[in-house]
């Protein structure tokens, strides 16, 4: 292999970018309106959760719970209403997901030391947002059902009542259950992804295209060299991406990044090699650029966005699909990023989704390689 | 070949002007062609004829100027002018992934032929095209030839007055341009007005009447004999000698020497008196020890006639 | 004119079918979609891997944890001894959760003192997290009202009369009722919105790409100098698509319903109609891509640029009322938003008219919108 055949093959590369003004703009604008609309726009936090209430009972009592709601930040209090077909109608339409509604005898009850329920309505289309809505709303009542029974004791018996068990939870890593934590890390992954197999399929074909690569055969450079110097150049704007989302993700969007940086670099190295040896050996085998941006999307975009763990978690999938998921690059390279920013873990931890990306690099640069051979012979 | 006699204008462009921003691609082009004529539109590439053919078939809007095309102004009747003429762009532009006979069907429909006589006419392409036992042949499977011919075939389902072929023949084998040029004339003599763009200068022969175009504007037109005729006082001298290359270097700037060129072994001289400067010639190449094997007068071809053209256009440009 | 647009529609057909690449374009992405939204993407927690760290070891401690593993939710991988294997678990990923029984907790119970539990969650996924400790609070609640009534039936078996854990009956509960989708199944939610996004890629890239298609090859240019007028050939290269349109939803319904179950309660001429407003406006999109783009690869990544912000703010996969209100506002430029509003509507909760009609009237706004825009743009001329 020769550098200087592998360095002219860098530098043609690197003119080509510069002056595809389409490739340049994927490459640079693409990156940052996906960091801006996840990191601002798009979060699965399930807050402010538009509520009726209908209050049937209208006591000091009922009113009180009705407090707790509005002081949750969980909650938004759209109104009050005064019977159930005002509620039905507003999730009907879809102006609100929830509703709290309270009995008539609510506050007899209370005062009798009769139990009493209070009925949380839920729209459970969304079943996700649902279910946190619920969870939030349980533990509101829960809370607010051992204030009332120790307020009790404590009026009638002048004892102070508690709970026979607490459970104190502490959530690790990202303490605040953000989810654009959760997300901008292995928004990363992704954006490289795209990066890598959209832009990088292109050059080959484009090539096959225009013709020049017949060109290319008739001089002494070698499948390898062309492989390698297409990938370089095309590893400058990846690593470049990679700079800039880190640095948005952590100044703009106040991720938290409890790892080392030099782990962060050498796995973004290796992944990156890989994923670009990957969008080589598409361009490769695709026969016209139209193929290739077809082929990267469908093996590379759509499978990092969905199984890669980065939004869909991969726990919660069933076997078989998890199972697939093990042939995703991206996922593990997901994994490793939630690592270093959330957990700080470094290579103890995380060597062996690295060896498994290196393993991927050197595979598919070698059938890249051959693959040219085979094209060119 | 004599134009059918009939006087009636079939075509008339005046004074068309098309820019794309800044650059002026076809620059006051007029001219008129009559009924059943082969009209030739000559020029290297890049000279806008294909401009002018788009501005005629309503594809393009002129910049200024105005076009009549079997009776309808181009810019305000563009309907009624497409469907009364035919076109045959530059690239082949049939689909690839239909039959042959889909093709036809398709572009009857389009061209709304009537349903009484489809079937004849997609016979009589056919039988034109050649391809009447490969109907069922998926068009991309061709060969260049007979996709042009189905093409043409496509373009005249509707039987057209008017026929615009934008370099049909391009990329076709010599024999396969031959049978082409047959069917242009079949054409003609059935009374449809050809106007064909072309850049191959011996195509020009075929044709009833020529303009050539550079640089956006129409040099010269006329009869192929007429323009033939214009070179007169430019004759060409055919030379053989010895050494062609040294030749052409010591006859080079001489006075009554306008152009040298290498033609085959030999070289071919654009001269300003053919009898005053085979003399001059003789006494340089003797003088230079060159033997001089032949020294004739040849009948300018019309790509002679086009070099000079040009040539006598750029002088003049400066 | 009909006939004109007929010839276009068959030859349209004509080369849909004999293309493999494009019947693939035809079924595979319905498919990929149905399988991955249905099976890949999935909000429901289930199978919460769990550690189990009793440092108290009675029977108290035991029957907690066989509540937690009872609940059906949880799956106990681990018994770590101590904070570093604890540590370990969690920043492997190897457990969700880790349940720490503090020392003292059966003897705190029978004494009327506050026994501890902790719980600790992997926070990274923000959402299972949420899911998970609310899942752990409730087990826990339910395990402490147990034993604060059996600490009363003890109490007043010891010394009757009035007594303070009397109270102890006096529970404020929450019952919830809920509607639409009981079992709270994310794919309940997500597969009908594959009919929506399905419709609207296949429709915007292909009709874009039919069209640029003919740019590219110099059919088009052809196509503008026969007398076809620009609204038959619009139309004619529109209806083939539209009839995709109409042929995947019945394929990704089917999958919802058979393969999924998914409920469907609404009516199917309302889901008919929508989906045919809708194909004004993702058809009117991919004639507006290919009027813009010279190349089938401009005109795919000019889709690609489209479909994807169009998606994201759908609300198909990121609630809307989650969205900042400046982004809220712009979703309700997206056309895709009231189309899924609209499908879920009918599956889900089996609204009509009366409760969907400003929806229908956006769709049926940006539908004409759109079309005529695109019908203003697409010309027969090449300048």
């Amino acid at each position: 292999m020769s550098v200087r055949r592998t360095l002219a093959m860098v530098r043609k590369e690197l003119r080509h970018i510069r002056r595809d003004a389409r490739s340049l703009l994927m490459a640079l604008a693409l990156p940052m309106f996906l960091m801006l609309l996840f990191g601002y726009a798009l979060n699965l936090d399930v807050d402010r959760i538009p509520t009726l209430v209908y209050d049937a009972d209208q006591s000091p009592e009922s009113r009180s719970l009705v407090q707790k709601f509005q002081g949750s930040r969980f909650f938004e209090i759209e109104g009050f209403v005064d019977n159930y077909s005002a509620i039905e109608r507003g999730i009907d339409r879809g102006d609100i997901l929830m509703a709290l509604a309270i009995p008539r005898d609510y506050s007899r009850r209370i005062r009798a030391g009769e139990p009493v329920a209070a009925q949380i309505l839920l729209d459970g289309s969304d079943s996700n947002t649902a279910s946190i809505a619920l969870g939030y709303a349980q533990s509101i009542v829960q809370d607010y059902s051992v204030t009332l029974r120790s307020e009790g004791a404590d009026r009638r018996f002048g004892i102070k009542l508690q709970q026979a068990v607490d459970a104190r939870t502490r959530v690790w890593y990202n303490s605040t259950l953000q989810s654009k934590n959760y997300v901008v890390p292995g928004l990363i992954a992704v954006i490289l992804t795209i990066i890598a197999a959209l832009l990088t399929s292109l050059t080959i074909a484009r090539e096959w295209e225009m013709g020049t690569m017949e060109q290319l055969m008739s001089t002494p450079v070698r499948p390898s060299e062309i492989v390698l110097g297409k990938m370089l150049a095309f590893f400058f704007i990846g690593v470049a991406d990679t700079v800039l989302s880190v640095l948005v993700g952590v100044f703009v969007f106040d991720v938290p990044f409890s790892g080392s940086v030099w782990v962060l670099a050498l796995t973004s190295t290796v992944f990156l090699t890989g994923a670009l040896f990957w969008g080589i050996l598409l361009s490769a085998v695709a026969k016209s650029q139209l193929m290739a941006f077809q082929m990267g999307i469908i093996s590379s975009f759509l499978p990092a966005f969905m199984l890669s763990g980065f939004i869909y978690a991969v726990e919660n999938m069933p076997p078989a699909i998890q199972a697939i998921t093990r042939l995703i690059p991206t996922r593990f390279f997901v994994t490793i990023l939630k690592g270093i920013f959330l957990k700080g873990v470094g290579l103890e931890v995380l060597w062996t989704d690295l060896l498994y990306l290196a393993g991927f690099s050197i595979v598919v640069f070698l059938l890249a390689t051959r693959r040219l051979r085979q094209k060119l012979a | 070949m004599t134009p059918p006699n009939d006087n009636a204008s079939a075509m008339e462009a005046r004074g068309l002007v098309k820019r794309f921003g800044q650059f002026v691609a076809v620059d006051h082009v007029s001219f008129e062609i009559r009924k059943g004529e082969i009209f030739g539109f000559l020029g290297p590439n890049g000279a806008g004829k294909s401009t002018v053919i788009r501005m005629l078939c309503g594809l393009l809007t002129p910049s200024a100027g105005s076009a009549t095309v079997a009776g309808f102004d181009v810019s305000k009747d563009p309907e009624k002018v497409r469907s009364r003429i035919g076109y045959m762009s530059q690239k082949f532009s049939l689909y690839d992934d239909l039959t042959v006979e889909e093709n036809i069907q398709f572009f009857s429909g389009i061209y709304g032929v009537g349903k009484e006589i489809r079937e004849e006419r997609r016979d009589y392409v056919l039988q034109m095209a050649g391809l009447a036992d490969r109907r069922g042949t998926t068009t991309g499977q061709l060969s260049g030839g007979w996709k042009q011919r189905l093409a043409l075939g496509c373009a005249i389902i509707h039987e057209p007055p008017v026929l615009f072929l934008d370099e049909p023949t391009s990329g076709v084998d010599p024999i396969a341009r031959r049978a082409f040029w047959e069917l242009i004339y079949q054409l003609s003599e059935a009374g449809r007005t050809i106007f064909v763009s072309t850049h191959y200068m011996d195509e020009a022969e075929y044709c009833h009447r020529l303009a050539l175009m550079y640089r956006g504007r129409i040099i010269a037109t006329g009869v192929p004999e007429d323009l033939r005729k214009q070179l007169r006082n430019h004759p060409l001298l055919r030379l053989e000698t010895s050494d062609a290359l040294e030749s052409m270097r010591v006859l080079e700037g001489q006075p009554r020497i306008l152009h040298a060129a290498v033609f085959g072994g030999g070289l071919q001289l654009t001269v300003s008196d053919a009898a005053a400067a085979a003399g001059d010639i003789r006494r340089t190449l003797d003088a230079n020890r060159i033997a001089v094997d032949s020294l004739n007068p040849v009948e300018p071809s019309m790509e002679d006639v086009f070099v000079a053209l040009i040539q006598a256009e750029e002088e003049k440009e400066g | 004119m009909w006939e004109r647009i007929f010839c276009i529609v068959r030859k349209e057909f004509n080369q849909v079918l004999r293309h493999p690449r494009m019947r693939t374009m035809l079924f595979v992405p319905p498919l990929i979609q149905l399988i991955v939204f249905g099976y890949a993407v999935n909000m429901d927690v289930d199978n919460i891997t769990m550690a189990w760290s009793d440092l108290d070891h009675t029977p108290a401690s035991r029957q907690l944890l066989a509540d937690f593993q009872a609940s059906g939710r949880f799956l106990l991988v681990a018994l770590p001894e101590n904070e570093a294997e604890m540590r370990n678990l969690l920043d492997r990923g190897d457990a969700q959760v880790v349940i720490r029984v503090l020392p003292r907790f059966a003897s705190d119970i029978v004494r009327g003192r506050e026994a501890k539990v902790q719980v600790m969650v992997d926070g990274s996924n923000s959402n299972s997290a949420s899911l998970i400790s609310s899942y752990c609070s409730q087990i826990v609640g339910a395990f402490s009202a147990r034993m604060t009534a059996a600490q009363r039936r003890a109490q007043s078996t010891a010394n009757p009369g009035p007594s303070p854990f009397a109270m102890a009956d006096a529970r404020l509960t929450a019952s919830p009722r809920v509607w639409f989708n009981p079992d709270l199944v994310s794919r309940n939610y997500f597969v009908p919105g594959v009919v929506a996004n399905i419709i609207m890629i296949v429709t915007v890239m292909m009709t874009a790409m039919a069209i640029v298609r003919e740019k590219e090859i110099g059919t088009m240019e052809q196509l503008m100098v026969t007398p076809i007028r620009p609204v038959e050939l619009m139309v004619g290269k529109m209806l083939p698509f539209a009839l995709v349109g109409l042929i995947d939803m019945v394929i990704v319904t089917a999958g919802a319903l058979f393969i999924f179950h998914v409920p469907f309660r609404g009516n199917w001429m309302m889901l008919v109609s929508s989906v045919i407003l809708f194909l004004l406006t993702s058809l009117g999109a991919g004639l507006f891509i290919s009027t813009i783009s010279q190349t089938q690869q401009q005109a795919i990544m000019s889709s690609f640029l489209f479909a994807t912000p169009t998606f994201m703010l759908s609300g198909f996969a990121f609630p809307i009322h989650n969205m900042p209100v400046l982004v809220q506002y712009i979703t309700y430029l997206n056309p895709l938003r009231y189309f899924l509003e609209i499908v879920r509507g009918i599956f889900l909760k089996g609204t009509g008219v009366t409760a969907l009609w400003p929806q229908l009237v956006m769709l049926a706004i940006y539908g004409i919108a759109v079309m005529g825009l695109s019908a203003i743009t697409f010309r027969k001329r090449l300048d």
